[in-house]
């Protein structure tokens, strides 16, 4: 008996969710295999310029002499090397430093993390370099403690 | 006149015991077609209109369990689950019941929430109207604990089907190439890299000596020549930093192993493996 | 035998017509029932495409505005707009499909289309004085704005106005300009109160050494610490920037989620036809 009522609690549950088929949807391949969260790095040597080449191969070589092996130190995502690389990609060398420099004094803020980032998928602080270019309309605001899928 | 008559009573007979039988079973039989031919979402469609034209209930079972397994083969599991439930409810006999049960537990399987399969496999176990399906639920706890990536206590549910159940050989040879997390933590607690030249990463691993030893070498000289800030600076910022990296690692790169070989195996098992699986 | 056979075929034939009453799976009524249950049972998709597949049935008014409410809750808001505005204006649902069509259109963002001579349904007001605030063309006054709201609908919604017209925000130039003067100001000033603490003292700290290491003399490490310094302070000027500009998201985020909020709770001014009870 009580083994029906929880049946039938639970067709209630799933009433809910009866958008599954507002799409039309197909054969679903389902993978057996476990993902892992961590974001892998980018190791290629890459750029669109000179400057860009440069700043990419410092990059690399912190990631593999001391990144890599001093732990994992940075509570931002993406880490504070890759936001500098893509901060010097959007904007430009100088501008891009500046977002660093700002990126390196919040990182030793230990105090106000919680209540200013929303959560990435790998579980540290999402702080993307968007929101930091000066141009408004790229920023796209989200509420400090939400989990984001990046 | 009395032929006129028989005739007519063999047609009405006749209208009355196949027409209205047919039209159902048509649709049905229409449903499982376009199921055999993966159109999942039509196939439910017409299934729910079988459903919803069979006053007698007499489909509702076999309708209910076949659109919970067109959901199945979407990945729309909280639907296929519902409609589980649902023919359950419907069910007759011993036998569909179990169908549906072991269905629910595949789905939980698969989208490894596997506590909740073994709790429902655990409670099958217990049912004595279940007791002829004992290897089948062995079976199926096998695979619920190969999908919350325990081998050694898969190898032991399939080897209580048989001694030499080919699955569970297989769980041991996957559990003995597993690395140890803990041994490789002790190995790097001691000696800085040790862990990670244990998992294989040989160049993480002597990097990770190297810098211990530069930085541990600077610490220590700074303290002989009295160099007391220095000293704990170094210790503090630099050796520290690179002793606590070289533990995680040592764990992260056994932990990423481990996920490589149990990936690989469950690759094989749903490309390679021919028996019965979620 | 006449005996036998006459209650036999009489009942031969009752059970027939009982069977036979609901077997055609494929009438038209048969098949405007299933499609209703699948409307009901919100299965949306599935009871538009039922409705479109049986020939003359879509033609119905009841049926039309149907299907506009079915891709309306999908959120497929531009077929919902054409199904509402096929509804001809001598039905009986002309204007509810009105009203539907000036939801769809708001939801969709085309705020455009609220301005037409259909403005003078109340819920199109309504609509429209919140397309204003989703920033389509200047705003209104004050009052021709909350005109079409009541009671306590008009207070919130003259609260609104006044978070649009005038919002806290912080000026970029003043964080920046506090942060020159006093490193960690202009972050104090945008709220991010730990910031401009570690900004100060990290600037702070760097300074010092540098301004000791000249006193000292020590070649190398003059020249460091003040590089040093010059990027954290151009660094915290910079981000106090960057960090009102984010301040200022948040207003807007904030008064746009709470709008969005309300309108949710007001069913957008336009509440649901009730098909199934």
């Amino acid at each position: 008996m009580s083994f029906k009522m929880i049946l039938i609690f639970c067709l209630w549950v799933t009433v809910l969710f009866s958008q599954t088929d507002w799409e039309k949807w197909g054969k679903a391949n389902v993978s057996y295999e476990m993902t892992r969260d961590s974001g892998q790095r980018n190791y290629s040597i890459s750029g669109d310029n000179a400057g860009q080449i440069f700043l990419k191969s410092a990059v690399v070589v912190y990631w593999l002499f001391i990144s890599d092996v001093d732990g994992d130190n940075c509570p931002f995502s993406p880490t504070c090397s890759s936001f500098f690389l893509q901060s010097v990609k959007e904007t430009n060398i100088i501008q891009g430093t500046f977002m660093f420099a700002d990126r390196f004094t919040r990182d030793m803020d230990i105090f106000g993390r919680m209540s200013h980032y929303p959560i990435a998928r790998n579980k540290h602080f999402y702080d993307p370099p968007s929101l930091y270019t000066l141009d408004e309309s790229k920023i796209k605001y989200i509420s400090a403690g939400v989990a984001v899928n990046k | 006149m009395n032929s006129v008559n028989s005739t007519l009573i063999i047609i009405l007979f006749a209208v009355t015991i196949i027409h209205p039988q047919n039209q159902l079973d048509e649709q049905l039989t229409k449903a499982e077609a376009l199921y055999r031919n993966e159109e999942y979402f039509n196939s439910i469609t017409e299934l729910k209109r079988l459903i919803f034209f069979d006053s007698s209930k007499r489909y509702s079972y076999t309708a209910n369990e076949l659109i919970g397994e067109c959901y199945e083969k979407g990945a729309k599991f909280t639907d296929a689950l519902n409609y589980f439930a649902r023919a359950e409810i419907a069910a007759t006999n011993t036998d569909e019941i179990y169908n549906c049960r072991i269905n629910t537990v595949k789905i939980n399987i698969l989208r490894r929430t596997t506590g909740r399969a073994l709790s429902l496999l655990n409670a099958l176990d217990k049912e004595p109207r279940f007791n002829g399906k004992k290897e089948e639920i062995n079976y199926w706890k096998g695979w619920a604990y190969i999908f919350s990536d325990e081998w050694d206590k898969a190898s032991d549910q399939f080897r209580r089907i048989s001694k030499q159940n080919e699955l569970g050989r297989f769980c041991d040879s996957i559990d003995n190439q597993k690395y140890s997390v803990t041994e490789a933590k002790i190995l790097s607690f001691f000696i800085p890299g040790a862990g990670q030249i244990y998992t294989g990463n040989y160049l993480s691993g002597i990097l990770s000596l190297g810098w211990n030893i530069l930085w541990g070498y600077t610490t220590i000289t700074a303290f002989q020549a009295n160099r007391i800030f220095d000293g704990i600076m170094v210790a503090e910022f630099l050796w520290l930093r690179f002793y606590n990296g070289s533990n995680q690692n040592a764990e992260k790169f056994a932990i990423d192993k481990n996920l490589e070989i149990s990936n690989n195996a469950l690759i094989y098992l749903q490309n390679v493996y021919k028996g019965e699986k979620p | 035998m006449k005996n036998i056979l006459l209650p036999f075929l009489f009942l031969t034939l009752l059970q027939g017509i009982s069977y036979s009453q609901d077997v055609n799976l494929y009438s038209k009524e048969n098949r405007k029932q299933f499609a209703d249950y699948l409307y009901c049972q919100k299965d949306y998709l599935r009871a538009v495409n039922e409705y479109e597949e049986v020939p003359g049935l879509a033609a119905s008014d009841t049926i039309r505005f149907k299907i506009g409410l079915a891709y309306l809750k999908m959120g497929d808001y531009d077929s919902a707009s054409v199904n509402f505005s096929q509804i001809g204006s001598n039905s009986f649902f002309y204007n509810d499909a009105q009203a539907e069509f000036f939801k769809s259109q708001f939801l969709s963002g085309n705020y455009g289309s609220l301005n037409t001579e259909n403005g003078n349904y109340t819920s199109v007001k309504q609509l429209k004085s919140f397309a204003y605030l989703f920033d389509y063309e200047p705003l209104p006054s004050k009052e021709i704005f909350i005109s079409p709201f009541e009671g306590n609908e008009r207070g919130k919604l003259s609260d609104f106005y006044d978070r649009k017209t005038n919002p806290p925000y912080k000026s970029e130039l003043t964080a920046a300009l506090l942060s020159t003067i006093i490193p960690g100001l202009g972050k104090i000033y945008t709220k991010e109160y730990s910031d401009g603490i570690i900004a100060f003292l990290v600037t702070g700290l760097m300074g010092y050494i540098a301004y000791t290491d000249f006193k000292a003399n020590h070649k190398f490490r003059e020249w460091l610490f003040t590089g040093l310094t010059a990027f954290f302070y151009g660094g915290n000027i910079y981000g106090s920037a960057a960090s009102a500009q984010i301040y200022n998201a948040q207003v807007n985020f904030r008064l746009s989620s709470d709008m969005k909020l309300f309108l949710e709770e007001k069913d957008y001014f336009v509440p649901d036809y009730e098909f199934c009870k």
